[in-house]
Formats: structure tokens, sequence, C-alpha cells
């Protein structure tokens, strides 16, 4: 809990400056639960099941007094046959790609991790890459320098870590980054908005007592197809 | 032994097509153990969409899938028998692939420099907005080589469908909350052609009385007849006595003036003369409901293409603990008198209590027959939109047979705002019923809207990012400058779409029904129907799903993440109320068994 700051972490259920989607990727057992569920909740549940139910997590963080919220998928368990759906990837704006450090094969399947990746991913994605259970000295079959060595056949690592979701090693720090550069990046290039119009139905990112009635079905119609949401990173109908 | 998987299931679902996909996500929603195969390395079957190098593959693997049918002598108890699965209701035929363009050492060089560049005209801040838009300006020419290059900014959709804003797909996914992992591009426009020329057909009740091509009094003829379709639908007295006669003899009685007529029949129920009239105002009614409620038109198209829907229910059936397995070809299925037992499936032998099978997979031994519907279906990276806009449009076009044995062509024409293809670019979808091949029941349209003549070496066409609309930044400025300029010559040569590369291909039969005798627990899905939308699947899976659960409830609305309580969470979100399935209670009891542990 050291490195927590609870100045910089918000209640998911406010409003927010930026948002963006995260998708976690990396061999089966890599932790990629663990690192979710200790940077959402601050807890480390050694053993999981396959995670029933749970789709993506948000979390709210404060970068320069932004709230830049993010929504953190993962894989629901579809890693383990390599049978992730492209529409997983679809619109992501940061890709965190996991291995665990005490497991020389999930180092060595990186390759086709980043192959999927440029598949279906945008090509300005940003890809954070993480060796997990750094606590596990003992059982370390991947050295730190091979990691960073990787940066340059993969040149879209924008950042190498070695993390321990058991004991909160650099936990939130994988996120803060990913959040500042892509709210960084974000400022740099505001996309023009006015030609983004996509519709969402019934989008996931609101209170949930929006949802109860299933009739609030806001129509469209009159609302002005062109308005800019700078907030966001495609401006985009929330229908709900 | 990585591939090697549990062997018991309550519902194995062989093949990733939409139906399929949409029972396997309601089984699983409900706690039950589902395994979903895929034979192929990628989702949806023949639903799928592709990236350009993903379809010349899956191209490839067709002509060397021929005869992967090996005998194949499985251990069976008494009384079991094995029923050998077989791909020959997926075929695909008739594939035709033509370029219209050459390769880059073909070109000339000068060419390539181009005076009317954009950037000029952008904001300096929009110049880097990133590396997919600066690139158009390095050559301003396609070449064979430099769509190749690009394959991954083509999404293209072996059957292209759309949504209509109130129809099945749209409720079922927000009832469902799978809403949340697709996301939608309203269709901007639907058009049609009328007297040779395409218009835009007015949709909302602003755009009907905006528009000038039609009277005050057409207008109010147009409103009532519309109103009395929507209002009762076919069993109105109003059509006493139509019902089943075609529609276009009662629209005759309506005293309609013929641009009226034209709209009814052709844009908003989309009837050829011999559909009937209860069909017709269904049409009309379905129209006319999933108007107002996202953008102009009632139509919604998928981001990436129509593929991505399956993998959102797969998604789905994923999260409820489904096991997901590509590249795992079906064998077989072992039977045992009325009932399957279980799959053959690369070495192991998974029994099941249902199993839910695409055609693609069926053994021919339960095949009644083969179905009659087959598809016609062309393909097209075109250079320019079949119609000029302002804007980059998602357009809809339904054309109507123009002589006895054509068959009426749906034309669905996708932009870079779909990610259908890379800016500058357009891809045109053409659909039809299949009466002879692909390439010869389409060829009346095509002839039509495109031109489909090789680009002759020598010479480069004028760059179209600046007359069709579609650069982003600046873009408005350009096109209204074009606008200005030559308003008329819609459908001369020169303003058709040139193509640059076309393929053309025979889907299979959707229609294909199952035996009798075939095992009652082995419910078919079929592969995509010649409809516009989705619904035909939809309804399908509900059916297949009230037969094997009746009593259980169709894909409830799935909990959003804050409505989980993990144990020990600190800020948990509001409990979760709004479902009573007891299949949600006992998967969240169950995990919190797992992690007490």
């Amino acid at each position: 809990m050291s490195t927590r700051d609870p100045d910089n972490l918000i209640s998911s259920e406010e409003g927010f400056d930026y948002l963006f989607k995260i998708v976690l990727v990396g061999d089966c057992g890599a932790g990629k639960t663990c690192i979710v569920q200790k940077f959402h909740s601050g807890n480390f549940v050694q053993r999981h099941g396959n995670t029933i139910g749970v789709d993506f997590s948000m979390k709210t963080v404060l970068i320069d007094g932004k709230r830049v919220k993010l929504q953190i998928w993962d894989t629901a368990g579809q890693e383990r046959f390599r049978t992730i759906t492209q529409s997983y990837y679809r619109s992501a704006n940061g890709v965190i790609l996991v291995y665990d450090i005490t497991k020389r094969p999930s180092f060595l399947s990186l390759q086709k991790w980043v192959d999927e990746i440029r598949k279906y991913t945008t090509s300005h994605v940003l890809l954070i890459l993480v060796g997990n259970k750094c606590d596990l000295e003992d059982a370390r079959e991947v050295k730190k320098s091979e990691a960073d060595m990787v940066r340059e056949y993969l040149p879209e690592v924008f950042h190498i870590v070695e993390t321990s979701a058991k004991e909160n090693t650099n936990i939130d720090s994988i996120f803060f980054s990913l959040a500042s550069e892509l709210k960084r990046r974000q400022e740099n290039h505001q996309i023009n908005a006015e030609d983004e119009v996509i519709v969402k139905l019934g989008s996931g990112q609101t209170l949930p007592s929006n949802y109860r009635n299933e009739n609030q079905v806001i129509n469209l119609e009159d609302s002005n197809h062109e308005r800019n949401l700078s907030s966001c990173s495609s401006c985009s109908f929330k229908v709900l | 032994m990585e591939d090697d998987l549990p062997t018991e299931y309550d519902v194995i679902v062989v093949g990733t097509g939409m139906t399929e996909s949409i029972v396997a996500a309601a089984a699983s929603r409900i706690g039950k153990k589902v395994l979903h195969l895929d034979s192929n390395e990628y989702y949806g079957g023949l639903w799928a969409t592709f990236n350009f190098d993903g379809l010349q593959k899956w191209m490839e693997d067709l002509k060397s899938a021929a005869s992967e049918n090996k005998d194949f002598k499985p251990d069976l108890q008494d009384g079991e028998q094995f029923l050998q699965a077989s791909n020959q209701y997926s075929t695909i035929e008739n594939i035709v692939e033509d370029w219209f363009i050459s390769n880059d050492e073909d070109l000339p060089a000068v060419l390539a420099k181009n005076t009317q560049t954009e950037s000029s005209e952008e904001p300096s801040g929009a110049e880097k907005v990133d590396d997919d838009k600066s690139d158009k300006k390095d050559t301003k020419h396609w070449s064979i080589d430099r769509i190749k290059k690009e394959y991954r900014r083509f999404n293209i959709d072996l059957a292209p469908k759309l949504l209509f804003a109130r129809g099945e797909l749209v409720e079922l996914l927000i009832s469902s909350n799978i809403a949340r992992y697709a996301e939608f591009r309203a269709v901007s426009r639907v058009a049609t052609c009328m007297n040779g020329k395409l218009t835009q057909v007015p949709c909302s009740r602003a755009d009907v009385f905006a528009n000038k091509t039609v009277s005050v009094i057409e207008k109010r003829m147009l409103m009532q007849l519309l109103t009395s379709c929507m209002d009762q639908g076919a069993d109105s007295p109003e059509f006493d006595g139509y019902r089943d006669k075609p529609f276009v003899e009662y629209l005759n009685t309506k005293k309609l003036t013929p641009i009226v007529k034209h709209y009814v029949m052709q844009a908003i129920a989309m009837a050829t003369d011999k559909t009937s009239c209860r069909d017709g105002v269904n049409n009309t009614k379905h129209f006319l409901n999933s108007l107002g409620r996202y953008g102009n038109t009632p139509f919604l198209w998928p981001m990436y293409g129509s593929g991505e829907l399956p993998q959102c229910f797969c998604r789905l059936c994923a999260v409820f603990g489904g096991v997901y397995c590509l590249k795992r070809h079906l064998d077989g299925v072992v039977t045992s008198g009325d009932k399957c037992k279980a799959i053959l499936s690369g070495k192991q032998r998974l029994t099941l209590e249902h199993l839910v099978v695409g055609q693609g997979h069926l053994p021919p031994e339960i095949v009644a027959s083969t179905g009659e519907n087959k598809i016609s279906r062309g393909i097209f990276i075109t250079d320019r939109s079949i119609m000029k806009g302002e804007k980059e449009n998602l357009t809809l076009l339904y054309y109507p047979p123009e002589e006895a044995g054509q068959e009426a062509v749906t034309i669905i024409e996708l932009g870079p705002l779909t990610n259908a293809c890379p800016q500058g670019l357009f891809i045109v979808h053409m659909t039809c019923k299949r009466t002879k091949t692909a390439k010869e029941d389409l060829a009346y349209v095509v002839k039509k809207f495109l031109k489909a003549e090789k680009l002759e070496k020598n010479v480069s066409r004028t760059p179209t990012d600046s007359q069709t609309q579609t650069s982003i930044a600046g873009g408005e400025s350009v096109s209204k400058d074009i606008e200005s300029k030559n308003p008329d010559d819609e459908n001369s040569n020169n303003t058709m779409p040139q193509v640059l590369w076309s393929l053309y291909l025979n889907l299979p039969a959707s229609d294909i029904k199952l035996s009798e005798s075939a095992p009652n627990n082995i419910h078919l899905c079929s592969g995509p129907d010649l409809n516009l939308d989705f619904d035909f699947a939809v309804n399908q899976a509900k059916e297949i799903f009230k037969s094997m659960y009746p009593d259980e409830d169709f894909l409830p609305r799935a909990p959003d993440p804050e409505e989980i309580i993990l144990e020990g969470e600190e800020a948990p979100g509001p409990k979760f109320e709004g479902d009573n399935s007891n299949g949600e209670n006992e998967k969240q009891d169950n995990e919190k068994a797992e992690k007490e542990e």
C-alpha cells in the first residue's frame, strides 16, 4: 500500500475528463487478473479461478488535475487457447502485455502477442511491457536486462517495468504512466471529433442507476450529431 | 498437452457464426458449462470480416481444404453410431478475383507527386494526428502493392449486414448488456435510383418536409400511407383484400404520384413487384419503427464490420466461463438412439447434453434438404462514392431488378470512417439471391454504378481525396468547392467510381433443414441469410435456446463491473439487483468459494 497516493485515486462514479480503454494480454497465469485487482481494489488474491462474470473494471486517476478514467479489460480466459476476440482489441488506447519473470515460456511468447496486437489494434496504441511476480526473485527465469533488450525488436513498447501484484510493487505506476502518456498524446493532437460519430448502445460507462429502466432509450434524432466531446477519445454517442 | 480440453459439457457449440455465438452466450450466461469450437483460426465462419491479407489467406485455404476427409475409426461403445462431420454445406463457389490497377513498378513515377496536396489546408495541429492519416500524402494513387501493404486498414465482410435501430439484435444487445463490446455507425443515407439517377431518400419527418422534389400534396399522401402502415401493420382493415396480393397493387389503388410510389416501394419497403402486400406493409412498418433512434436513417452498421458481432457474444460466453478453442476440428458426432452423446475432436471424446452446430460441420446423414436460397456476393474496392455528398457517407441502396431473371440487389457502401478501408477508398458490398454465378447475377448492377475496367498503366486518375469528401481535417472546405462545380454529372462515366479490385463469390444456402430422424439434442445454426439484418439469426438462436432450456431466461442483462461484489472489495458498487436468474447467484457463489480456498 505504500506507493498508493489516496489523493490521486478517486471514485469511479464521478465524471471524467478523459476516457481510455486499456486491455491486458499475456500468457495464462502471468498474473493479469491479479494486477488489475490490485490496482482496482488494493487486494491481492493469490488463487483465482477463472474470473467469472467480471468483464472490465473502471478506475479514475488524477493526472495534473484532470480526471483520467481507465476502462481496464481482462481476457476472460480466452488467452488460454489463444482465442482472444479481435473485438477485445478494438479501440484500445493502451495495451498491458504481461509475462511472468519466473516462467521463461511466458517471456518467449511475447512475440506472438505483439503480432496479435499489431494485427488488431491501431498503429498508435500504447504498449507497456510488464514482468510480473518480481517478488519471486529465487525463481526468476527472465533477467530484467533481457526484457530491456526486447525494446529493440518491439519499438511500440514505450515502457518496461517489473511488478509484483503480491507486494504491490509498481502496480499503480503501470496505470499512472499509461494514463499520463495517453493524456499527453491526446492533448497534443486533439482529434477533430466532427466526423467521429460512433454509436454506442447501452453504454457500460454510466452509473448503474441509469440502467434500470430499459425504456430510457435516448432518442438521438434531435441531438446535435456534431457535438464536440473533447473529453472522450472518440466522440461517441452514449445511448442508454 | 496444452490442447487437451476438459471432457464434459452441458453444451458444445461448433462454429462461431452469429447464431452459434448467441446460443453459446445464452447458455453460458445461465451457468451452463459451454465449450465453443471452431475449425478455423478466426471467429465467425461465413459471417467473418477479414483484413485484406486475411481475405487472401482465406481464399488460399479454400483451395487447399477441399478433401481433408479421412476415414475415421473411433472407439465406440455398444449401440453407438459415429457420424462424420462434413464441410459440404459451407462450400464457397465461383470465386472470381480481379485487379483493375497495376503494381508499383508499372506506375509512372512523376504522377505520384500531386499538386493537390491537402497539407496546406490542414490546420497545423491536425497534421500529426497520427501516422494513419499523414501517409496519405506520400503517394496519391493506389497500386496493388499499396493496397496489399495497407492490408490492415481493410475490414472486408463476407456477409455484410445492417441492424434496424429497433430490430431484434439492437434490443438484444441492449437488454443483455452485450452492447458494451461493440460500436456502431449510423447509416447516413438511404439512396434510391430514380429515372436513372441516384437520389437520397428522405427518411425522417423533417427530411420529408424539407424535400423539394416532393410536393405538399405528395407529402400528405405519403404521411397518410405511412401512418396506416405504422399504426396497425398488415392487420389493419385498410389492407383487407390485398394482403396476399402484391404490395404494388395496393399502392396503385392509392393514386400515389410516381415519386411517392417509388420511395415507398424501393426505399422504404424494399419491395419488388412480386412482394406481397403483407410483407410490404410489414417492411414499411419495420423501417418506420426504427427511424429516429440513432442518426438519420433506421440503420446501424457495426464498426469494423459485421464479423465483430458474433465475437461480442463469444466474449460474453467466455466472461461467464465458456471455454474457447479455435483451429479445432469437429471429426464427428457419436449418437446413441435418438440422442447425440458426444463429439470427437482432436482425439478427444467430449460429452454433452446439447450439441449446437453450424451448418458447416453437419454430418450429411442428418440433413434433410440442402436449401435453395443461395447468395451471390460482390465486393469492390473503389476510389470514390457512388453518390457524391458533402461528407463521407455510409450508404444503403436497394436496387430492384430491371428485367425478368434478375434479382434485387442490396448495395452497402462503406467509407474509411467505418474502418472498412483506408482514407480515399470505399468498399462496395453487393448481395442478391443466387440464380447463376455471383458475377453474372450482379453484372447489371455493377455496370450501372461502377466502372470496372482495367486502368491503363500510364494513365492515372485524379486522386480522389478531394473529390470524395473523405479528408478529416479541412475536408469541408474542399468538398464544398467541388460541389459547387458540377452537381449534375452524377452517373456520367467520369464520376463513376473506378473499381480497383473486385471479388465475386457464392455463399451456400442458409435454409438447410435437419432430417426428422436427427437426434433431437442436435441444434442446427444456419449460415448468413439473404435478409438485410441479423434478425433471422437472433430468432433462430432464441428458438434453439428455448428448445434446450424452456424455463430459463434468454440472455438476461449481464452485470456491469461496478455491480459485482468481489470479496474484500474496498468500495463495492451498488448491489446488483436487476437479475433474478439462479445461474448468476450460483456463479457468484462459486466465485466466492474459489476465493476462500
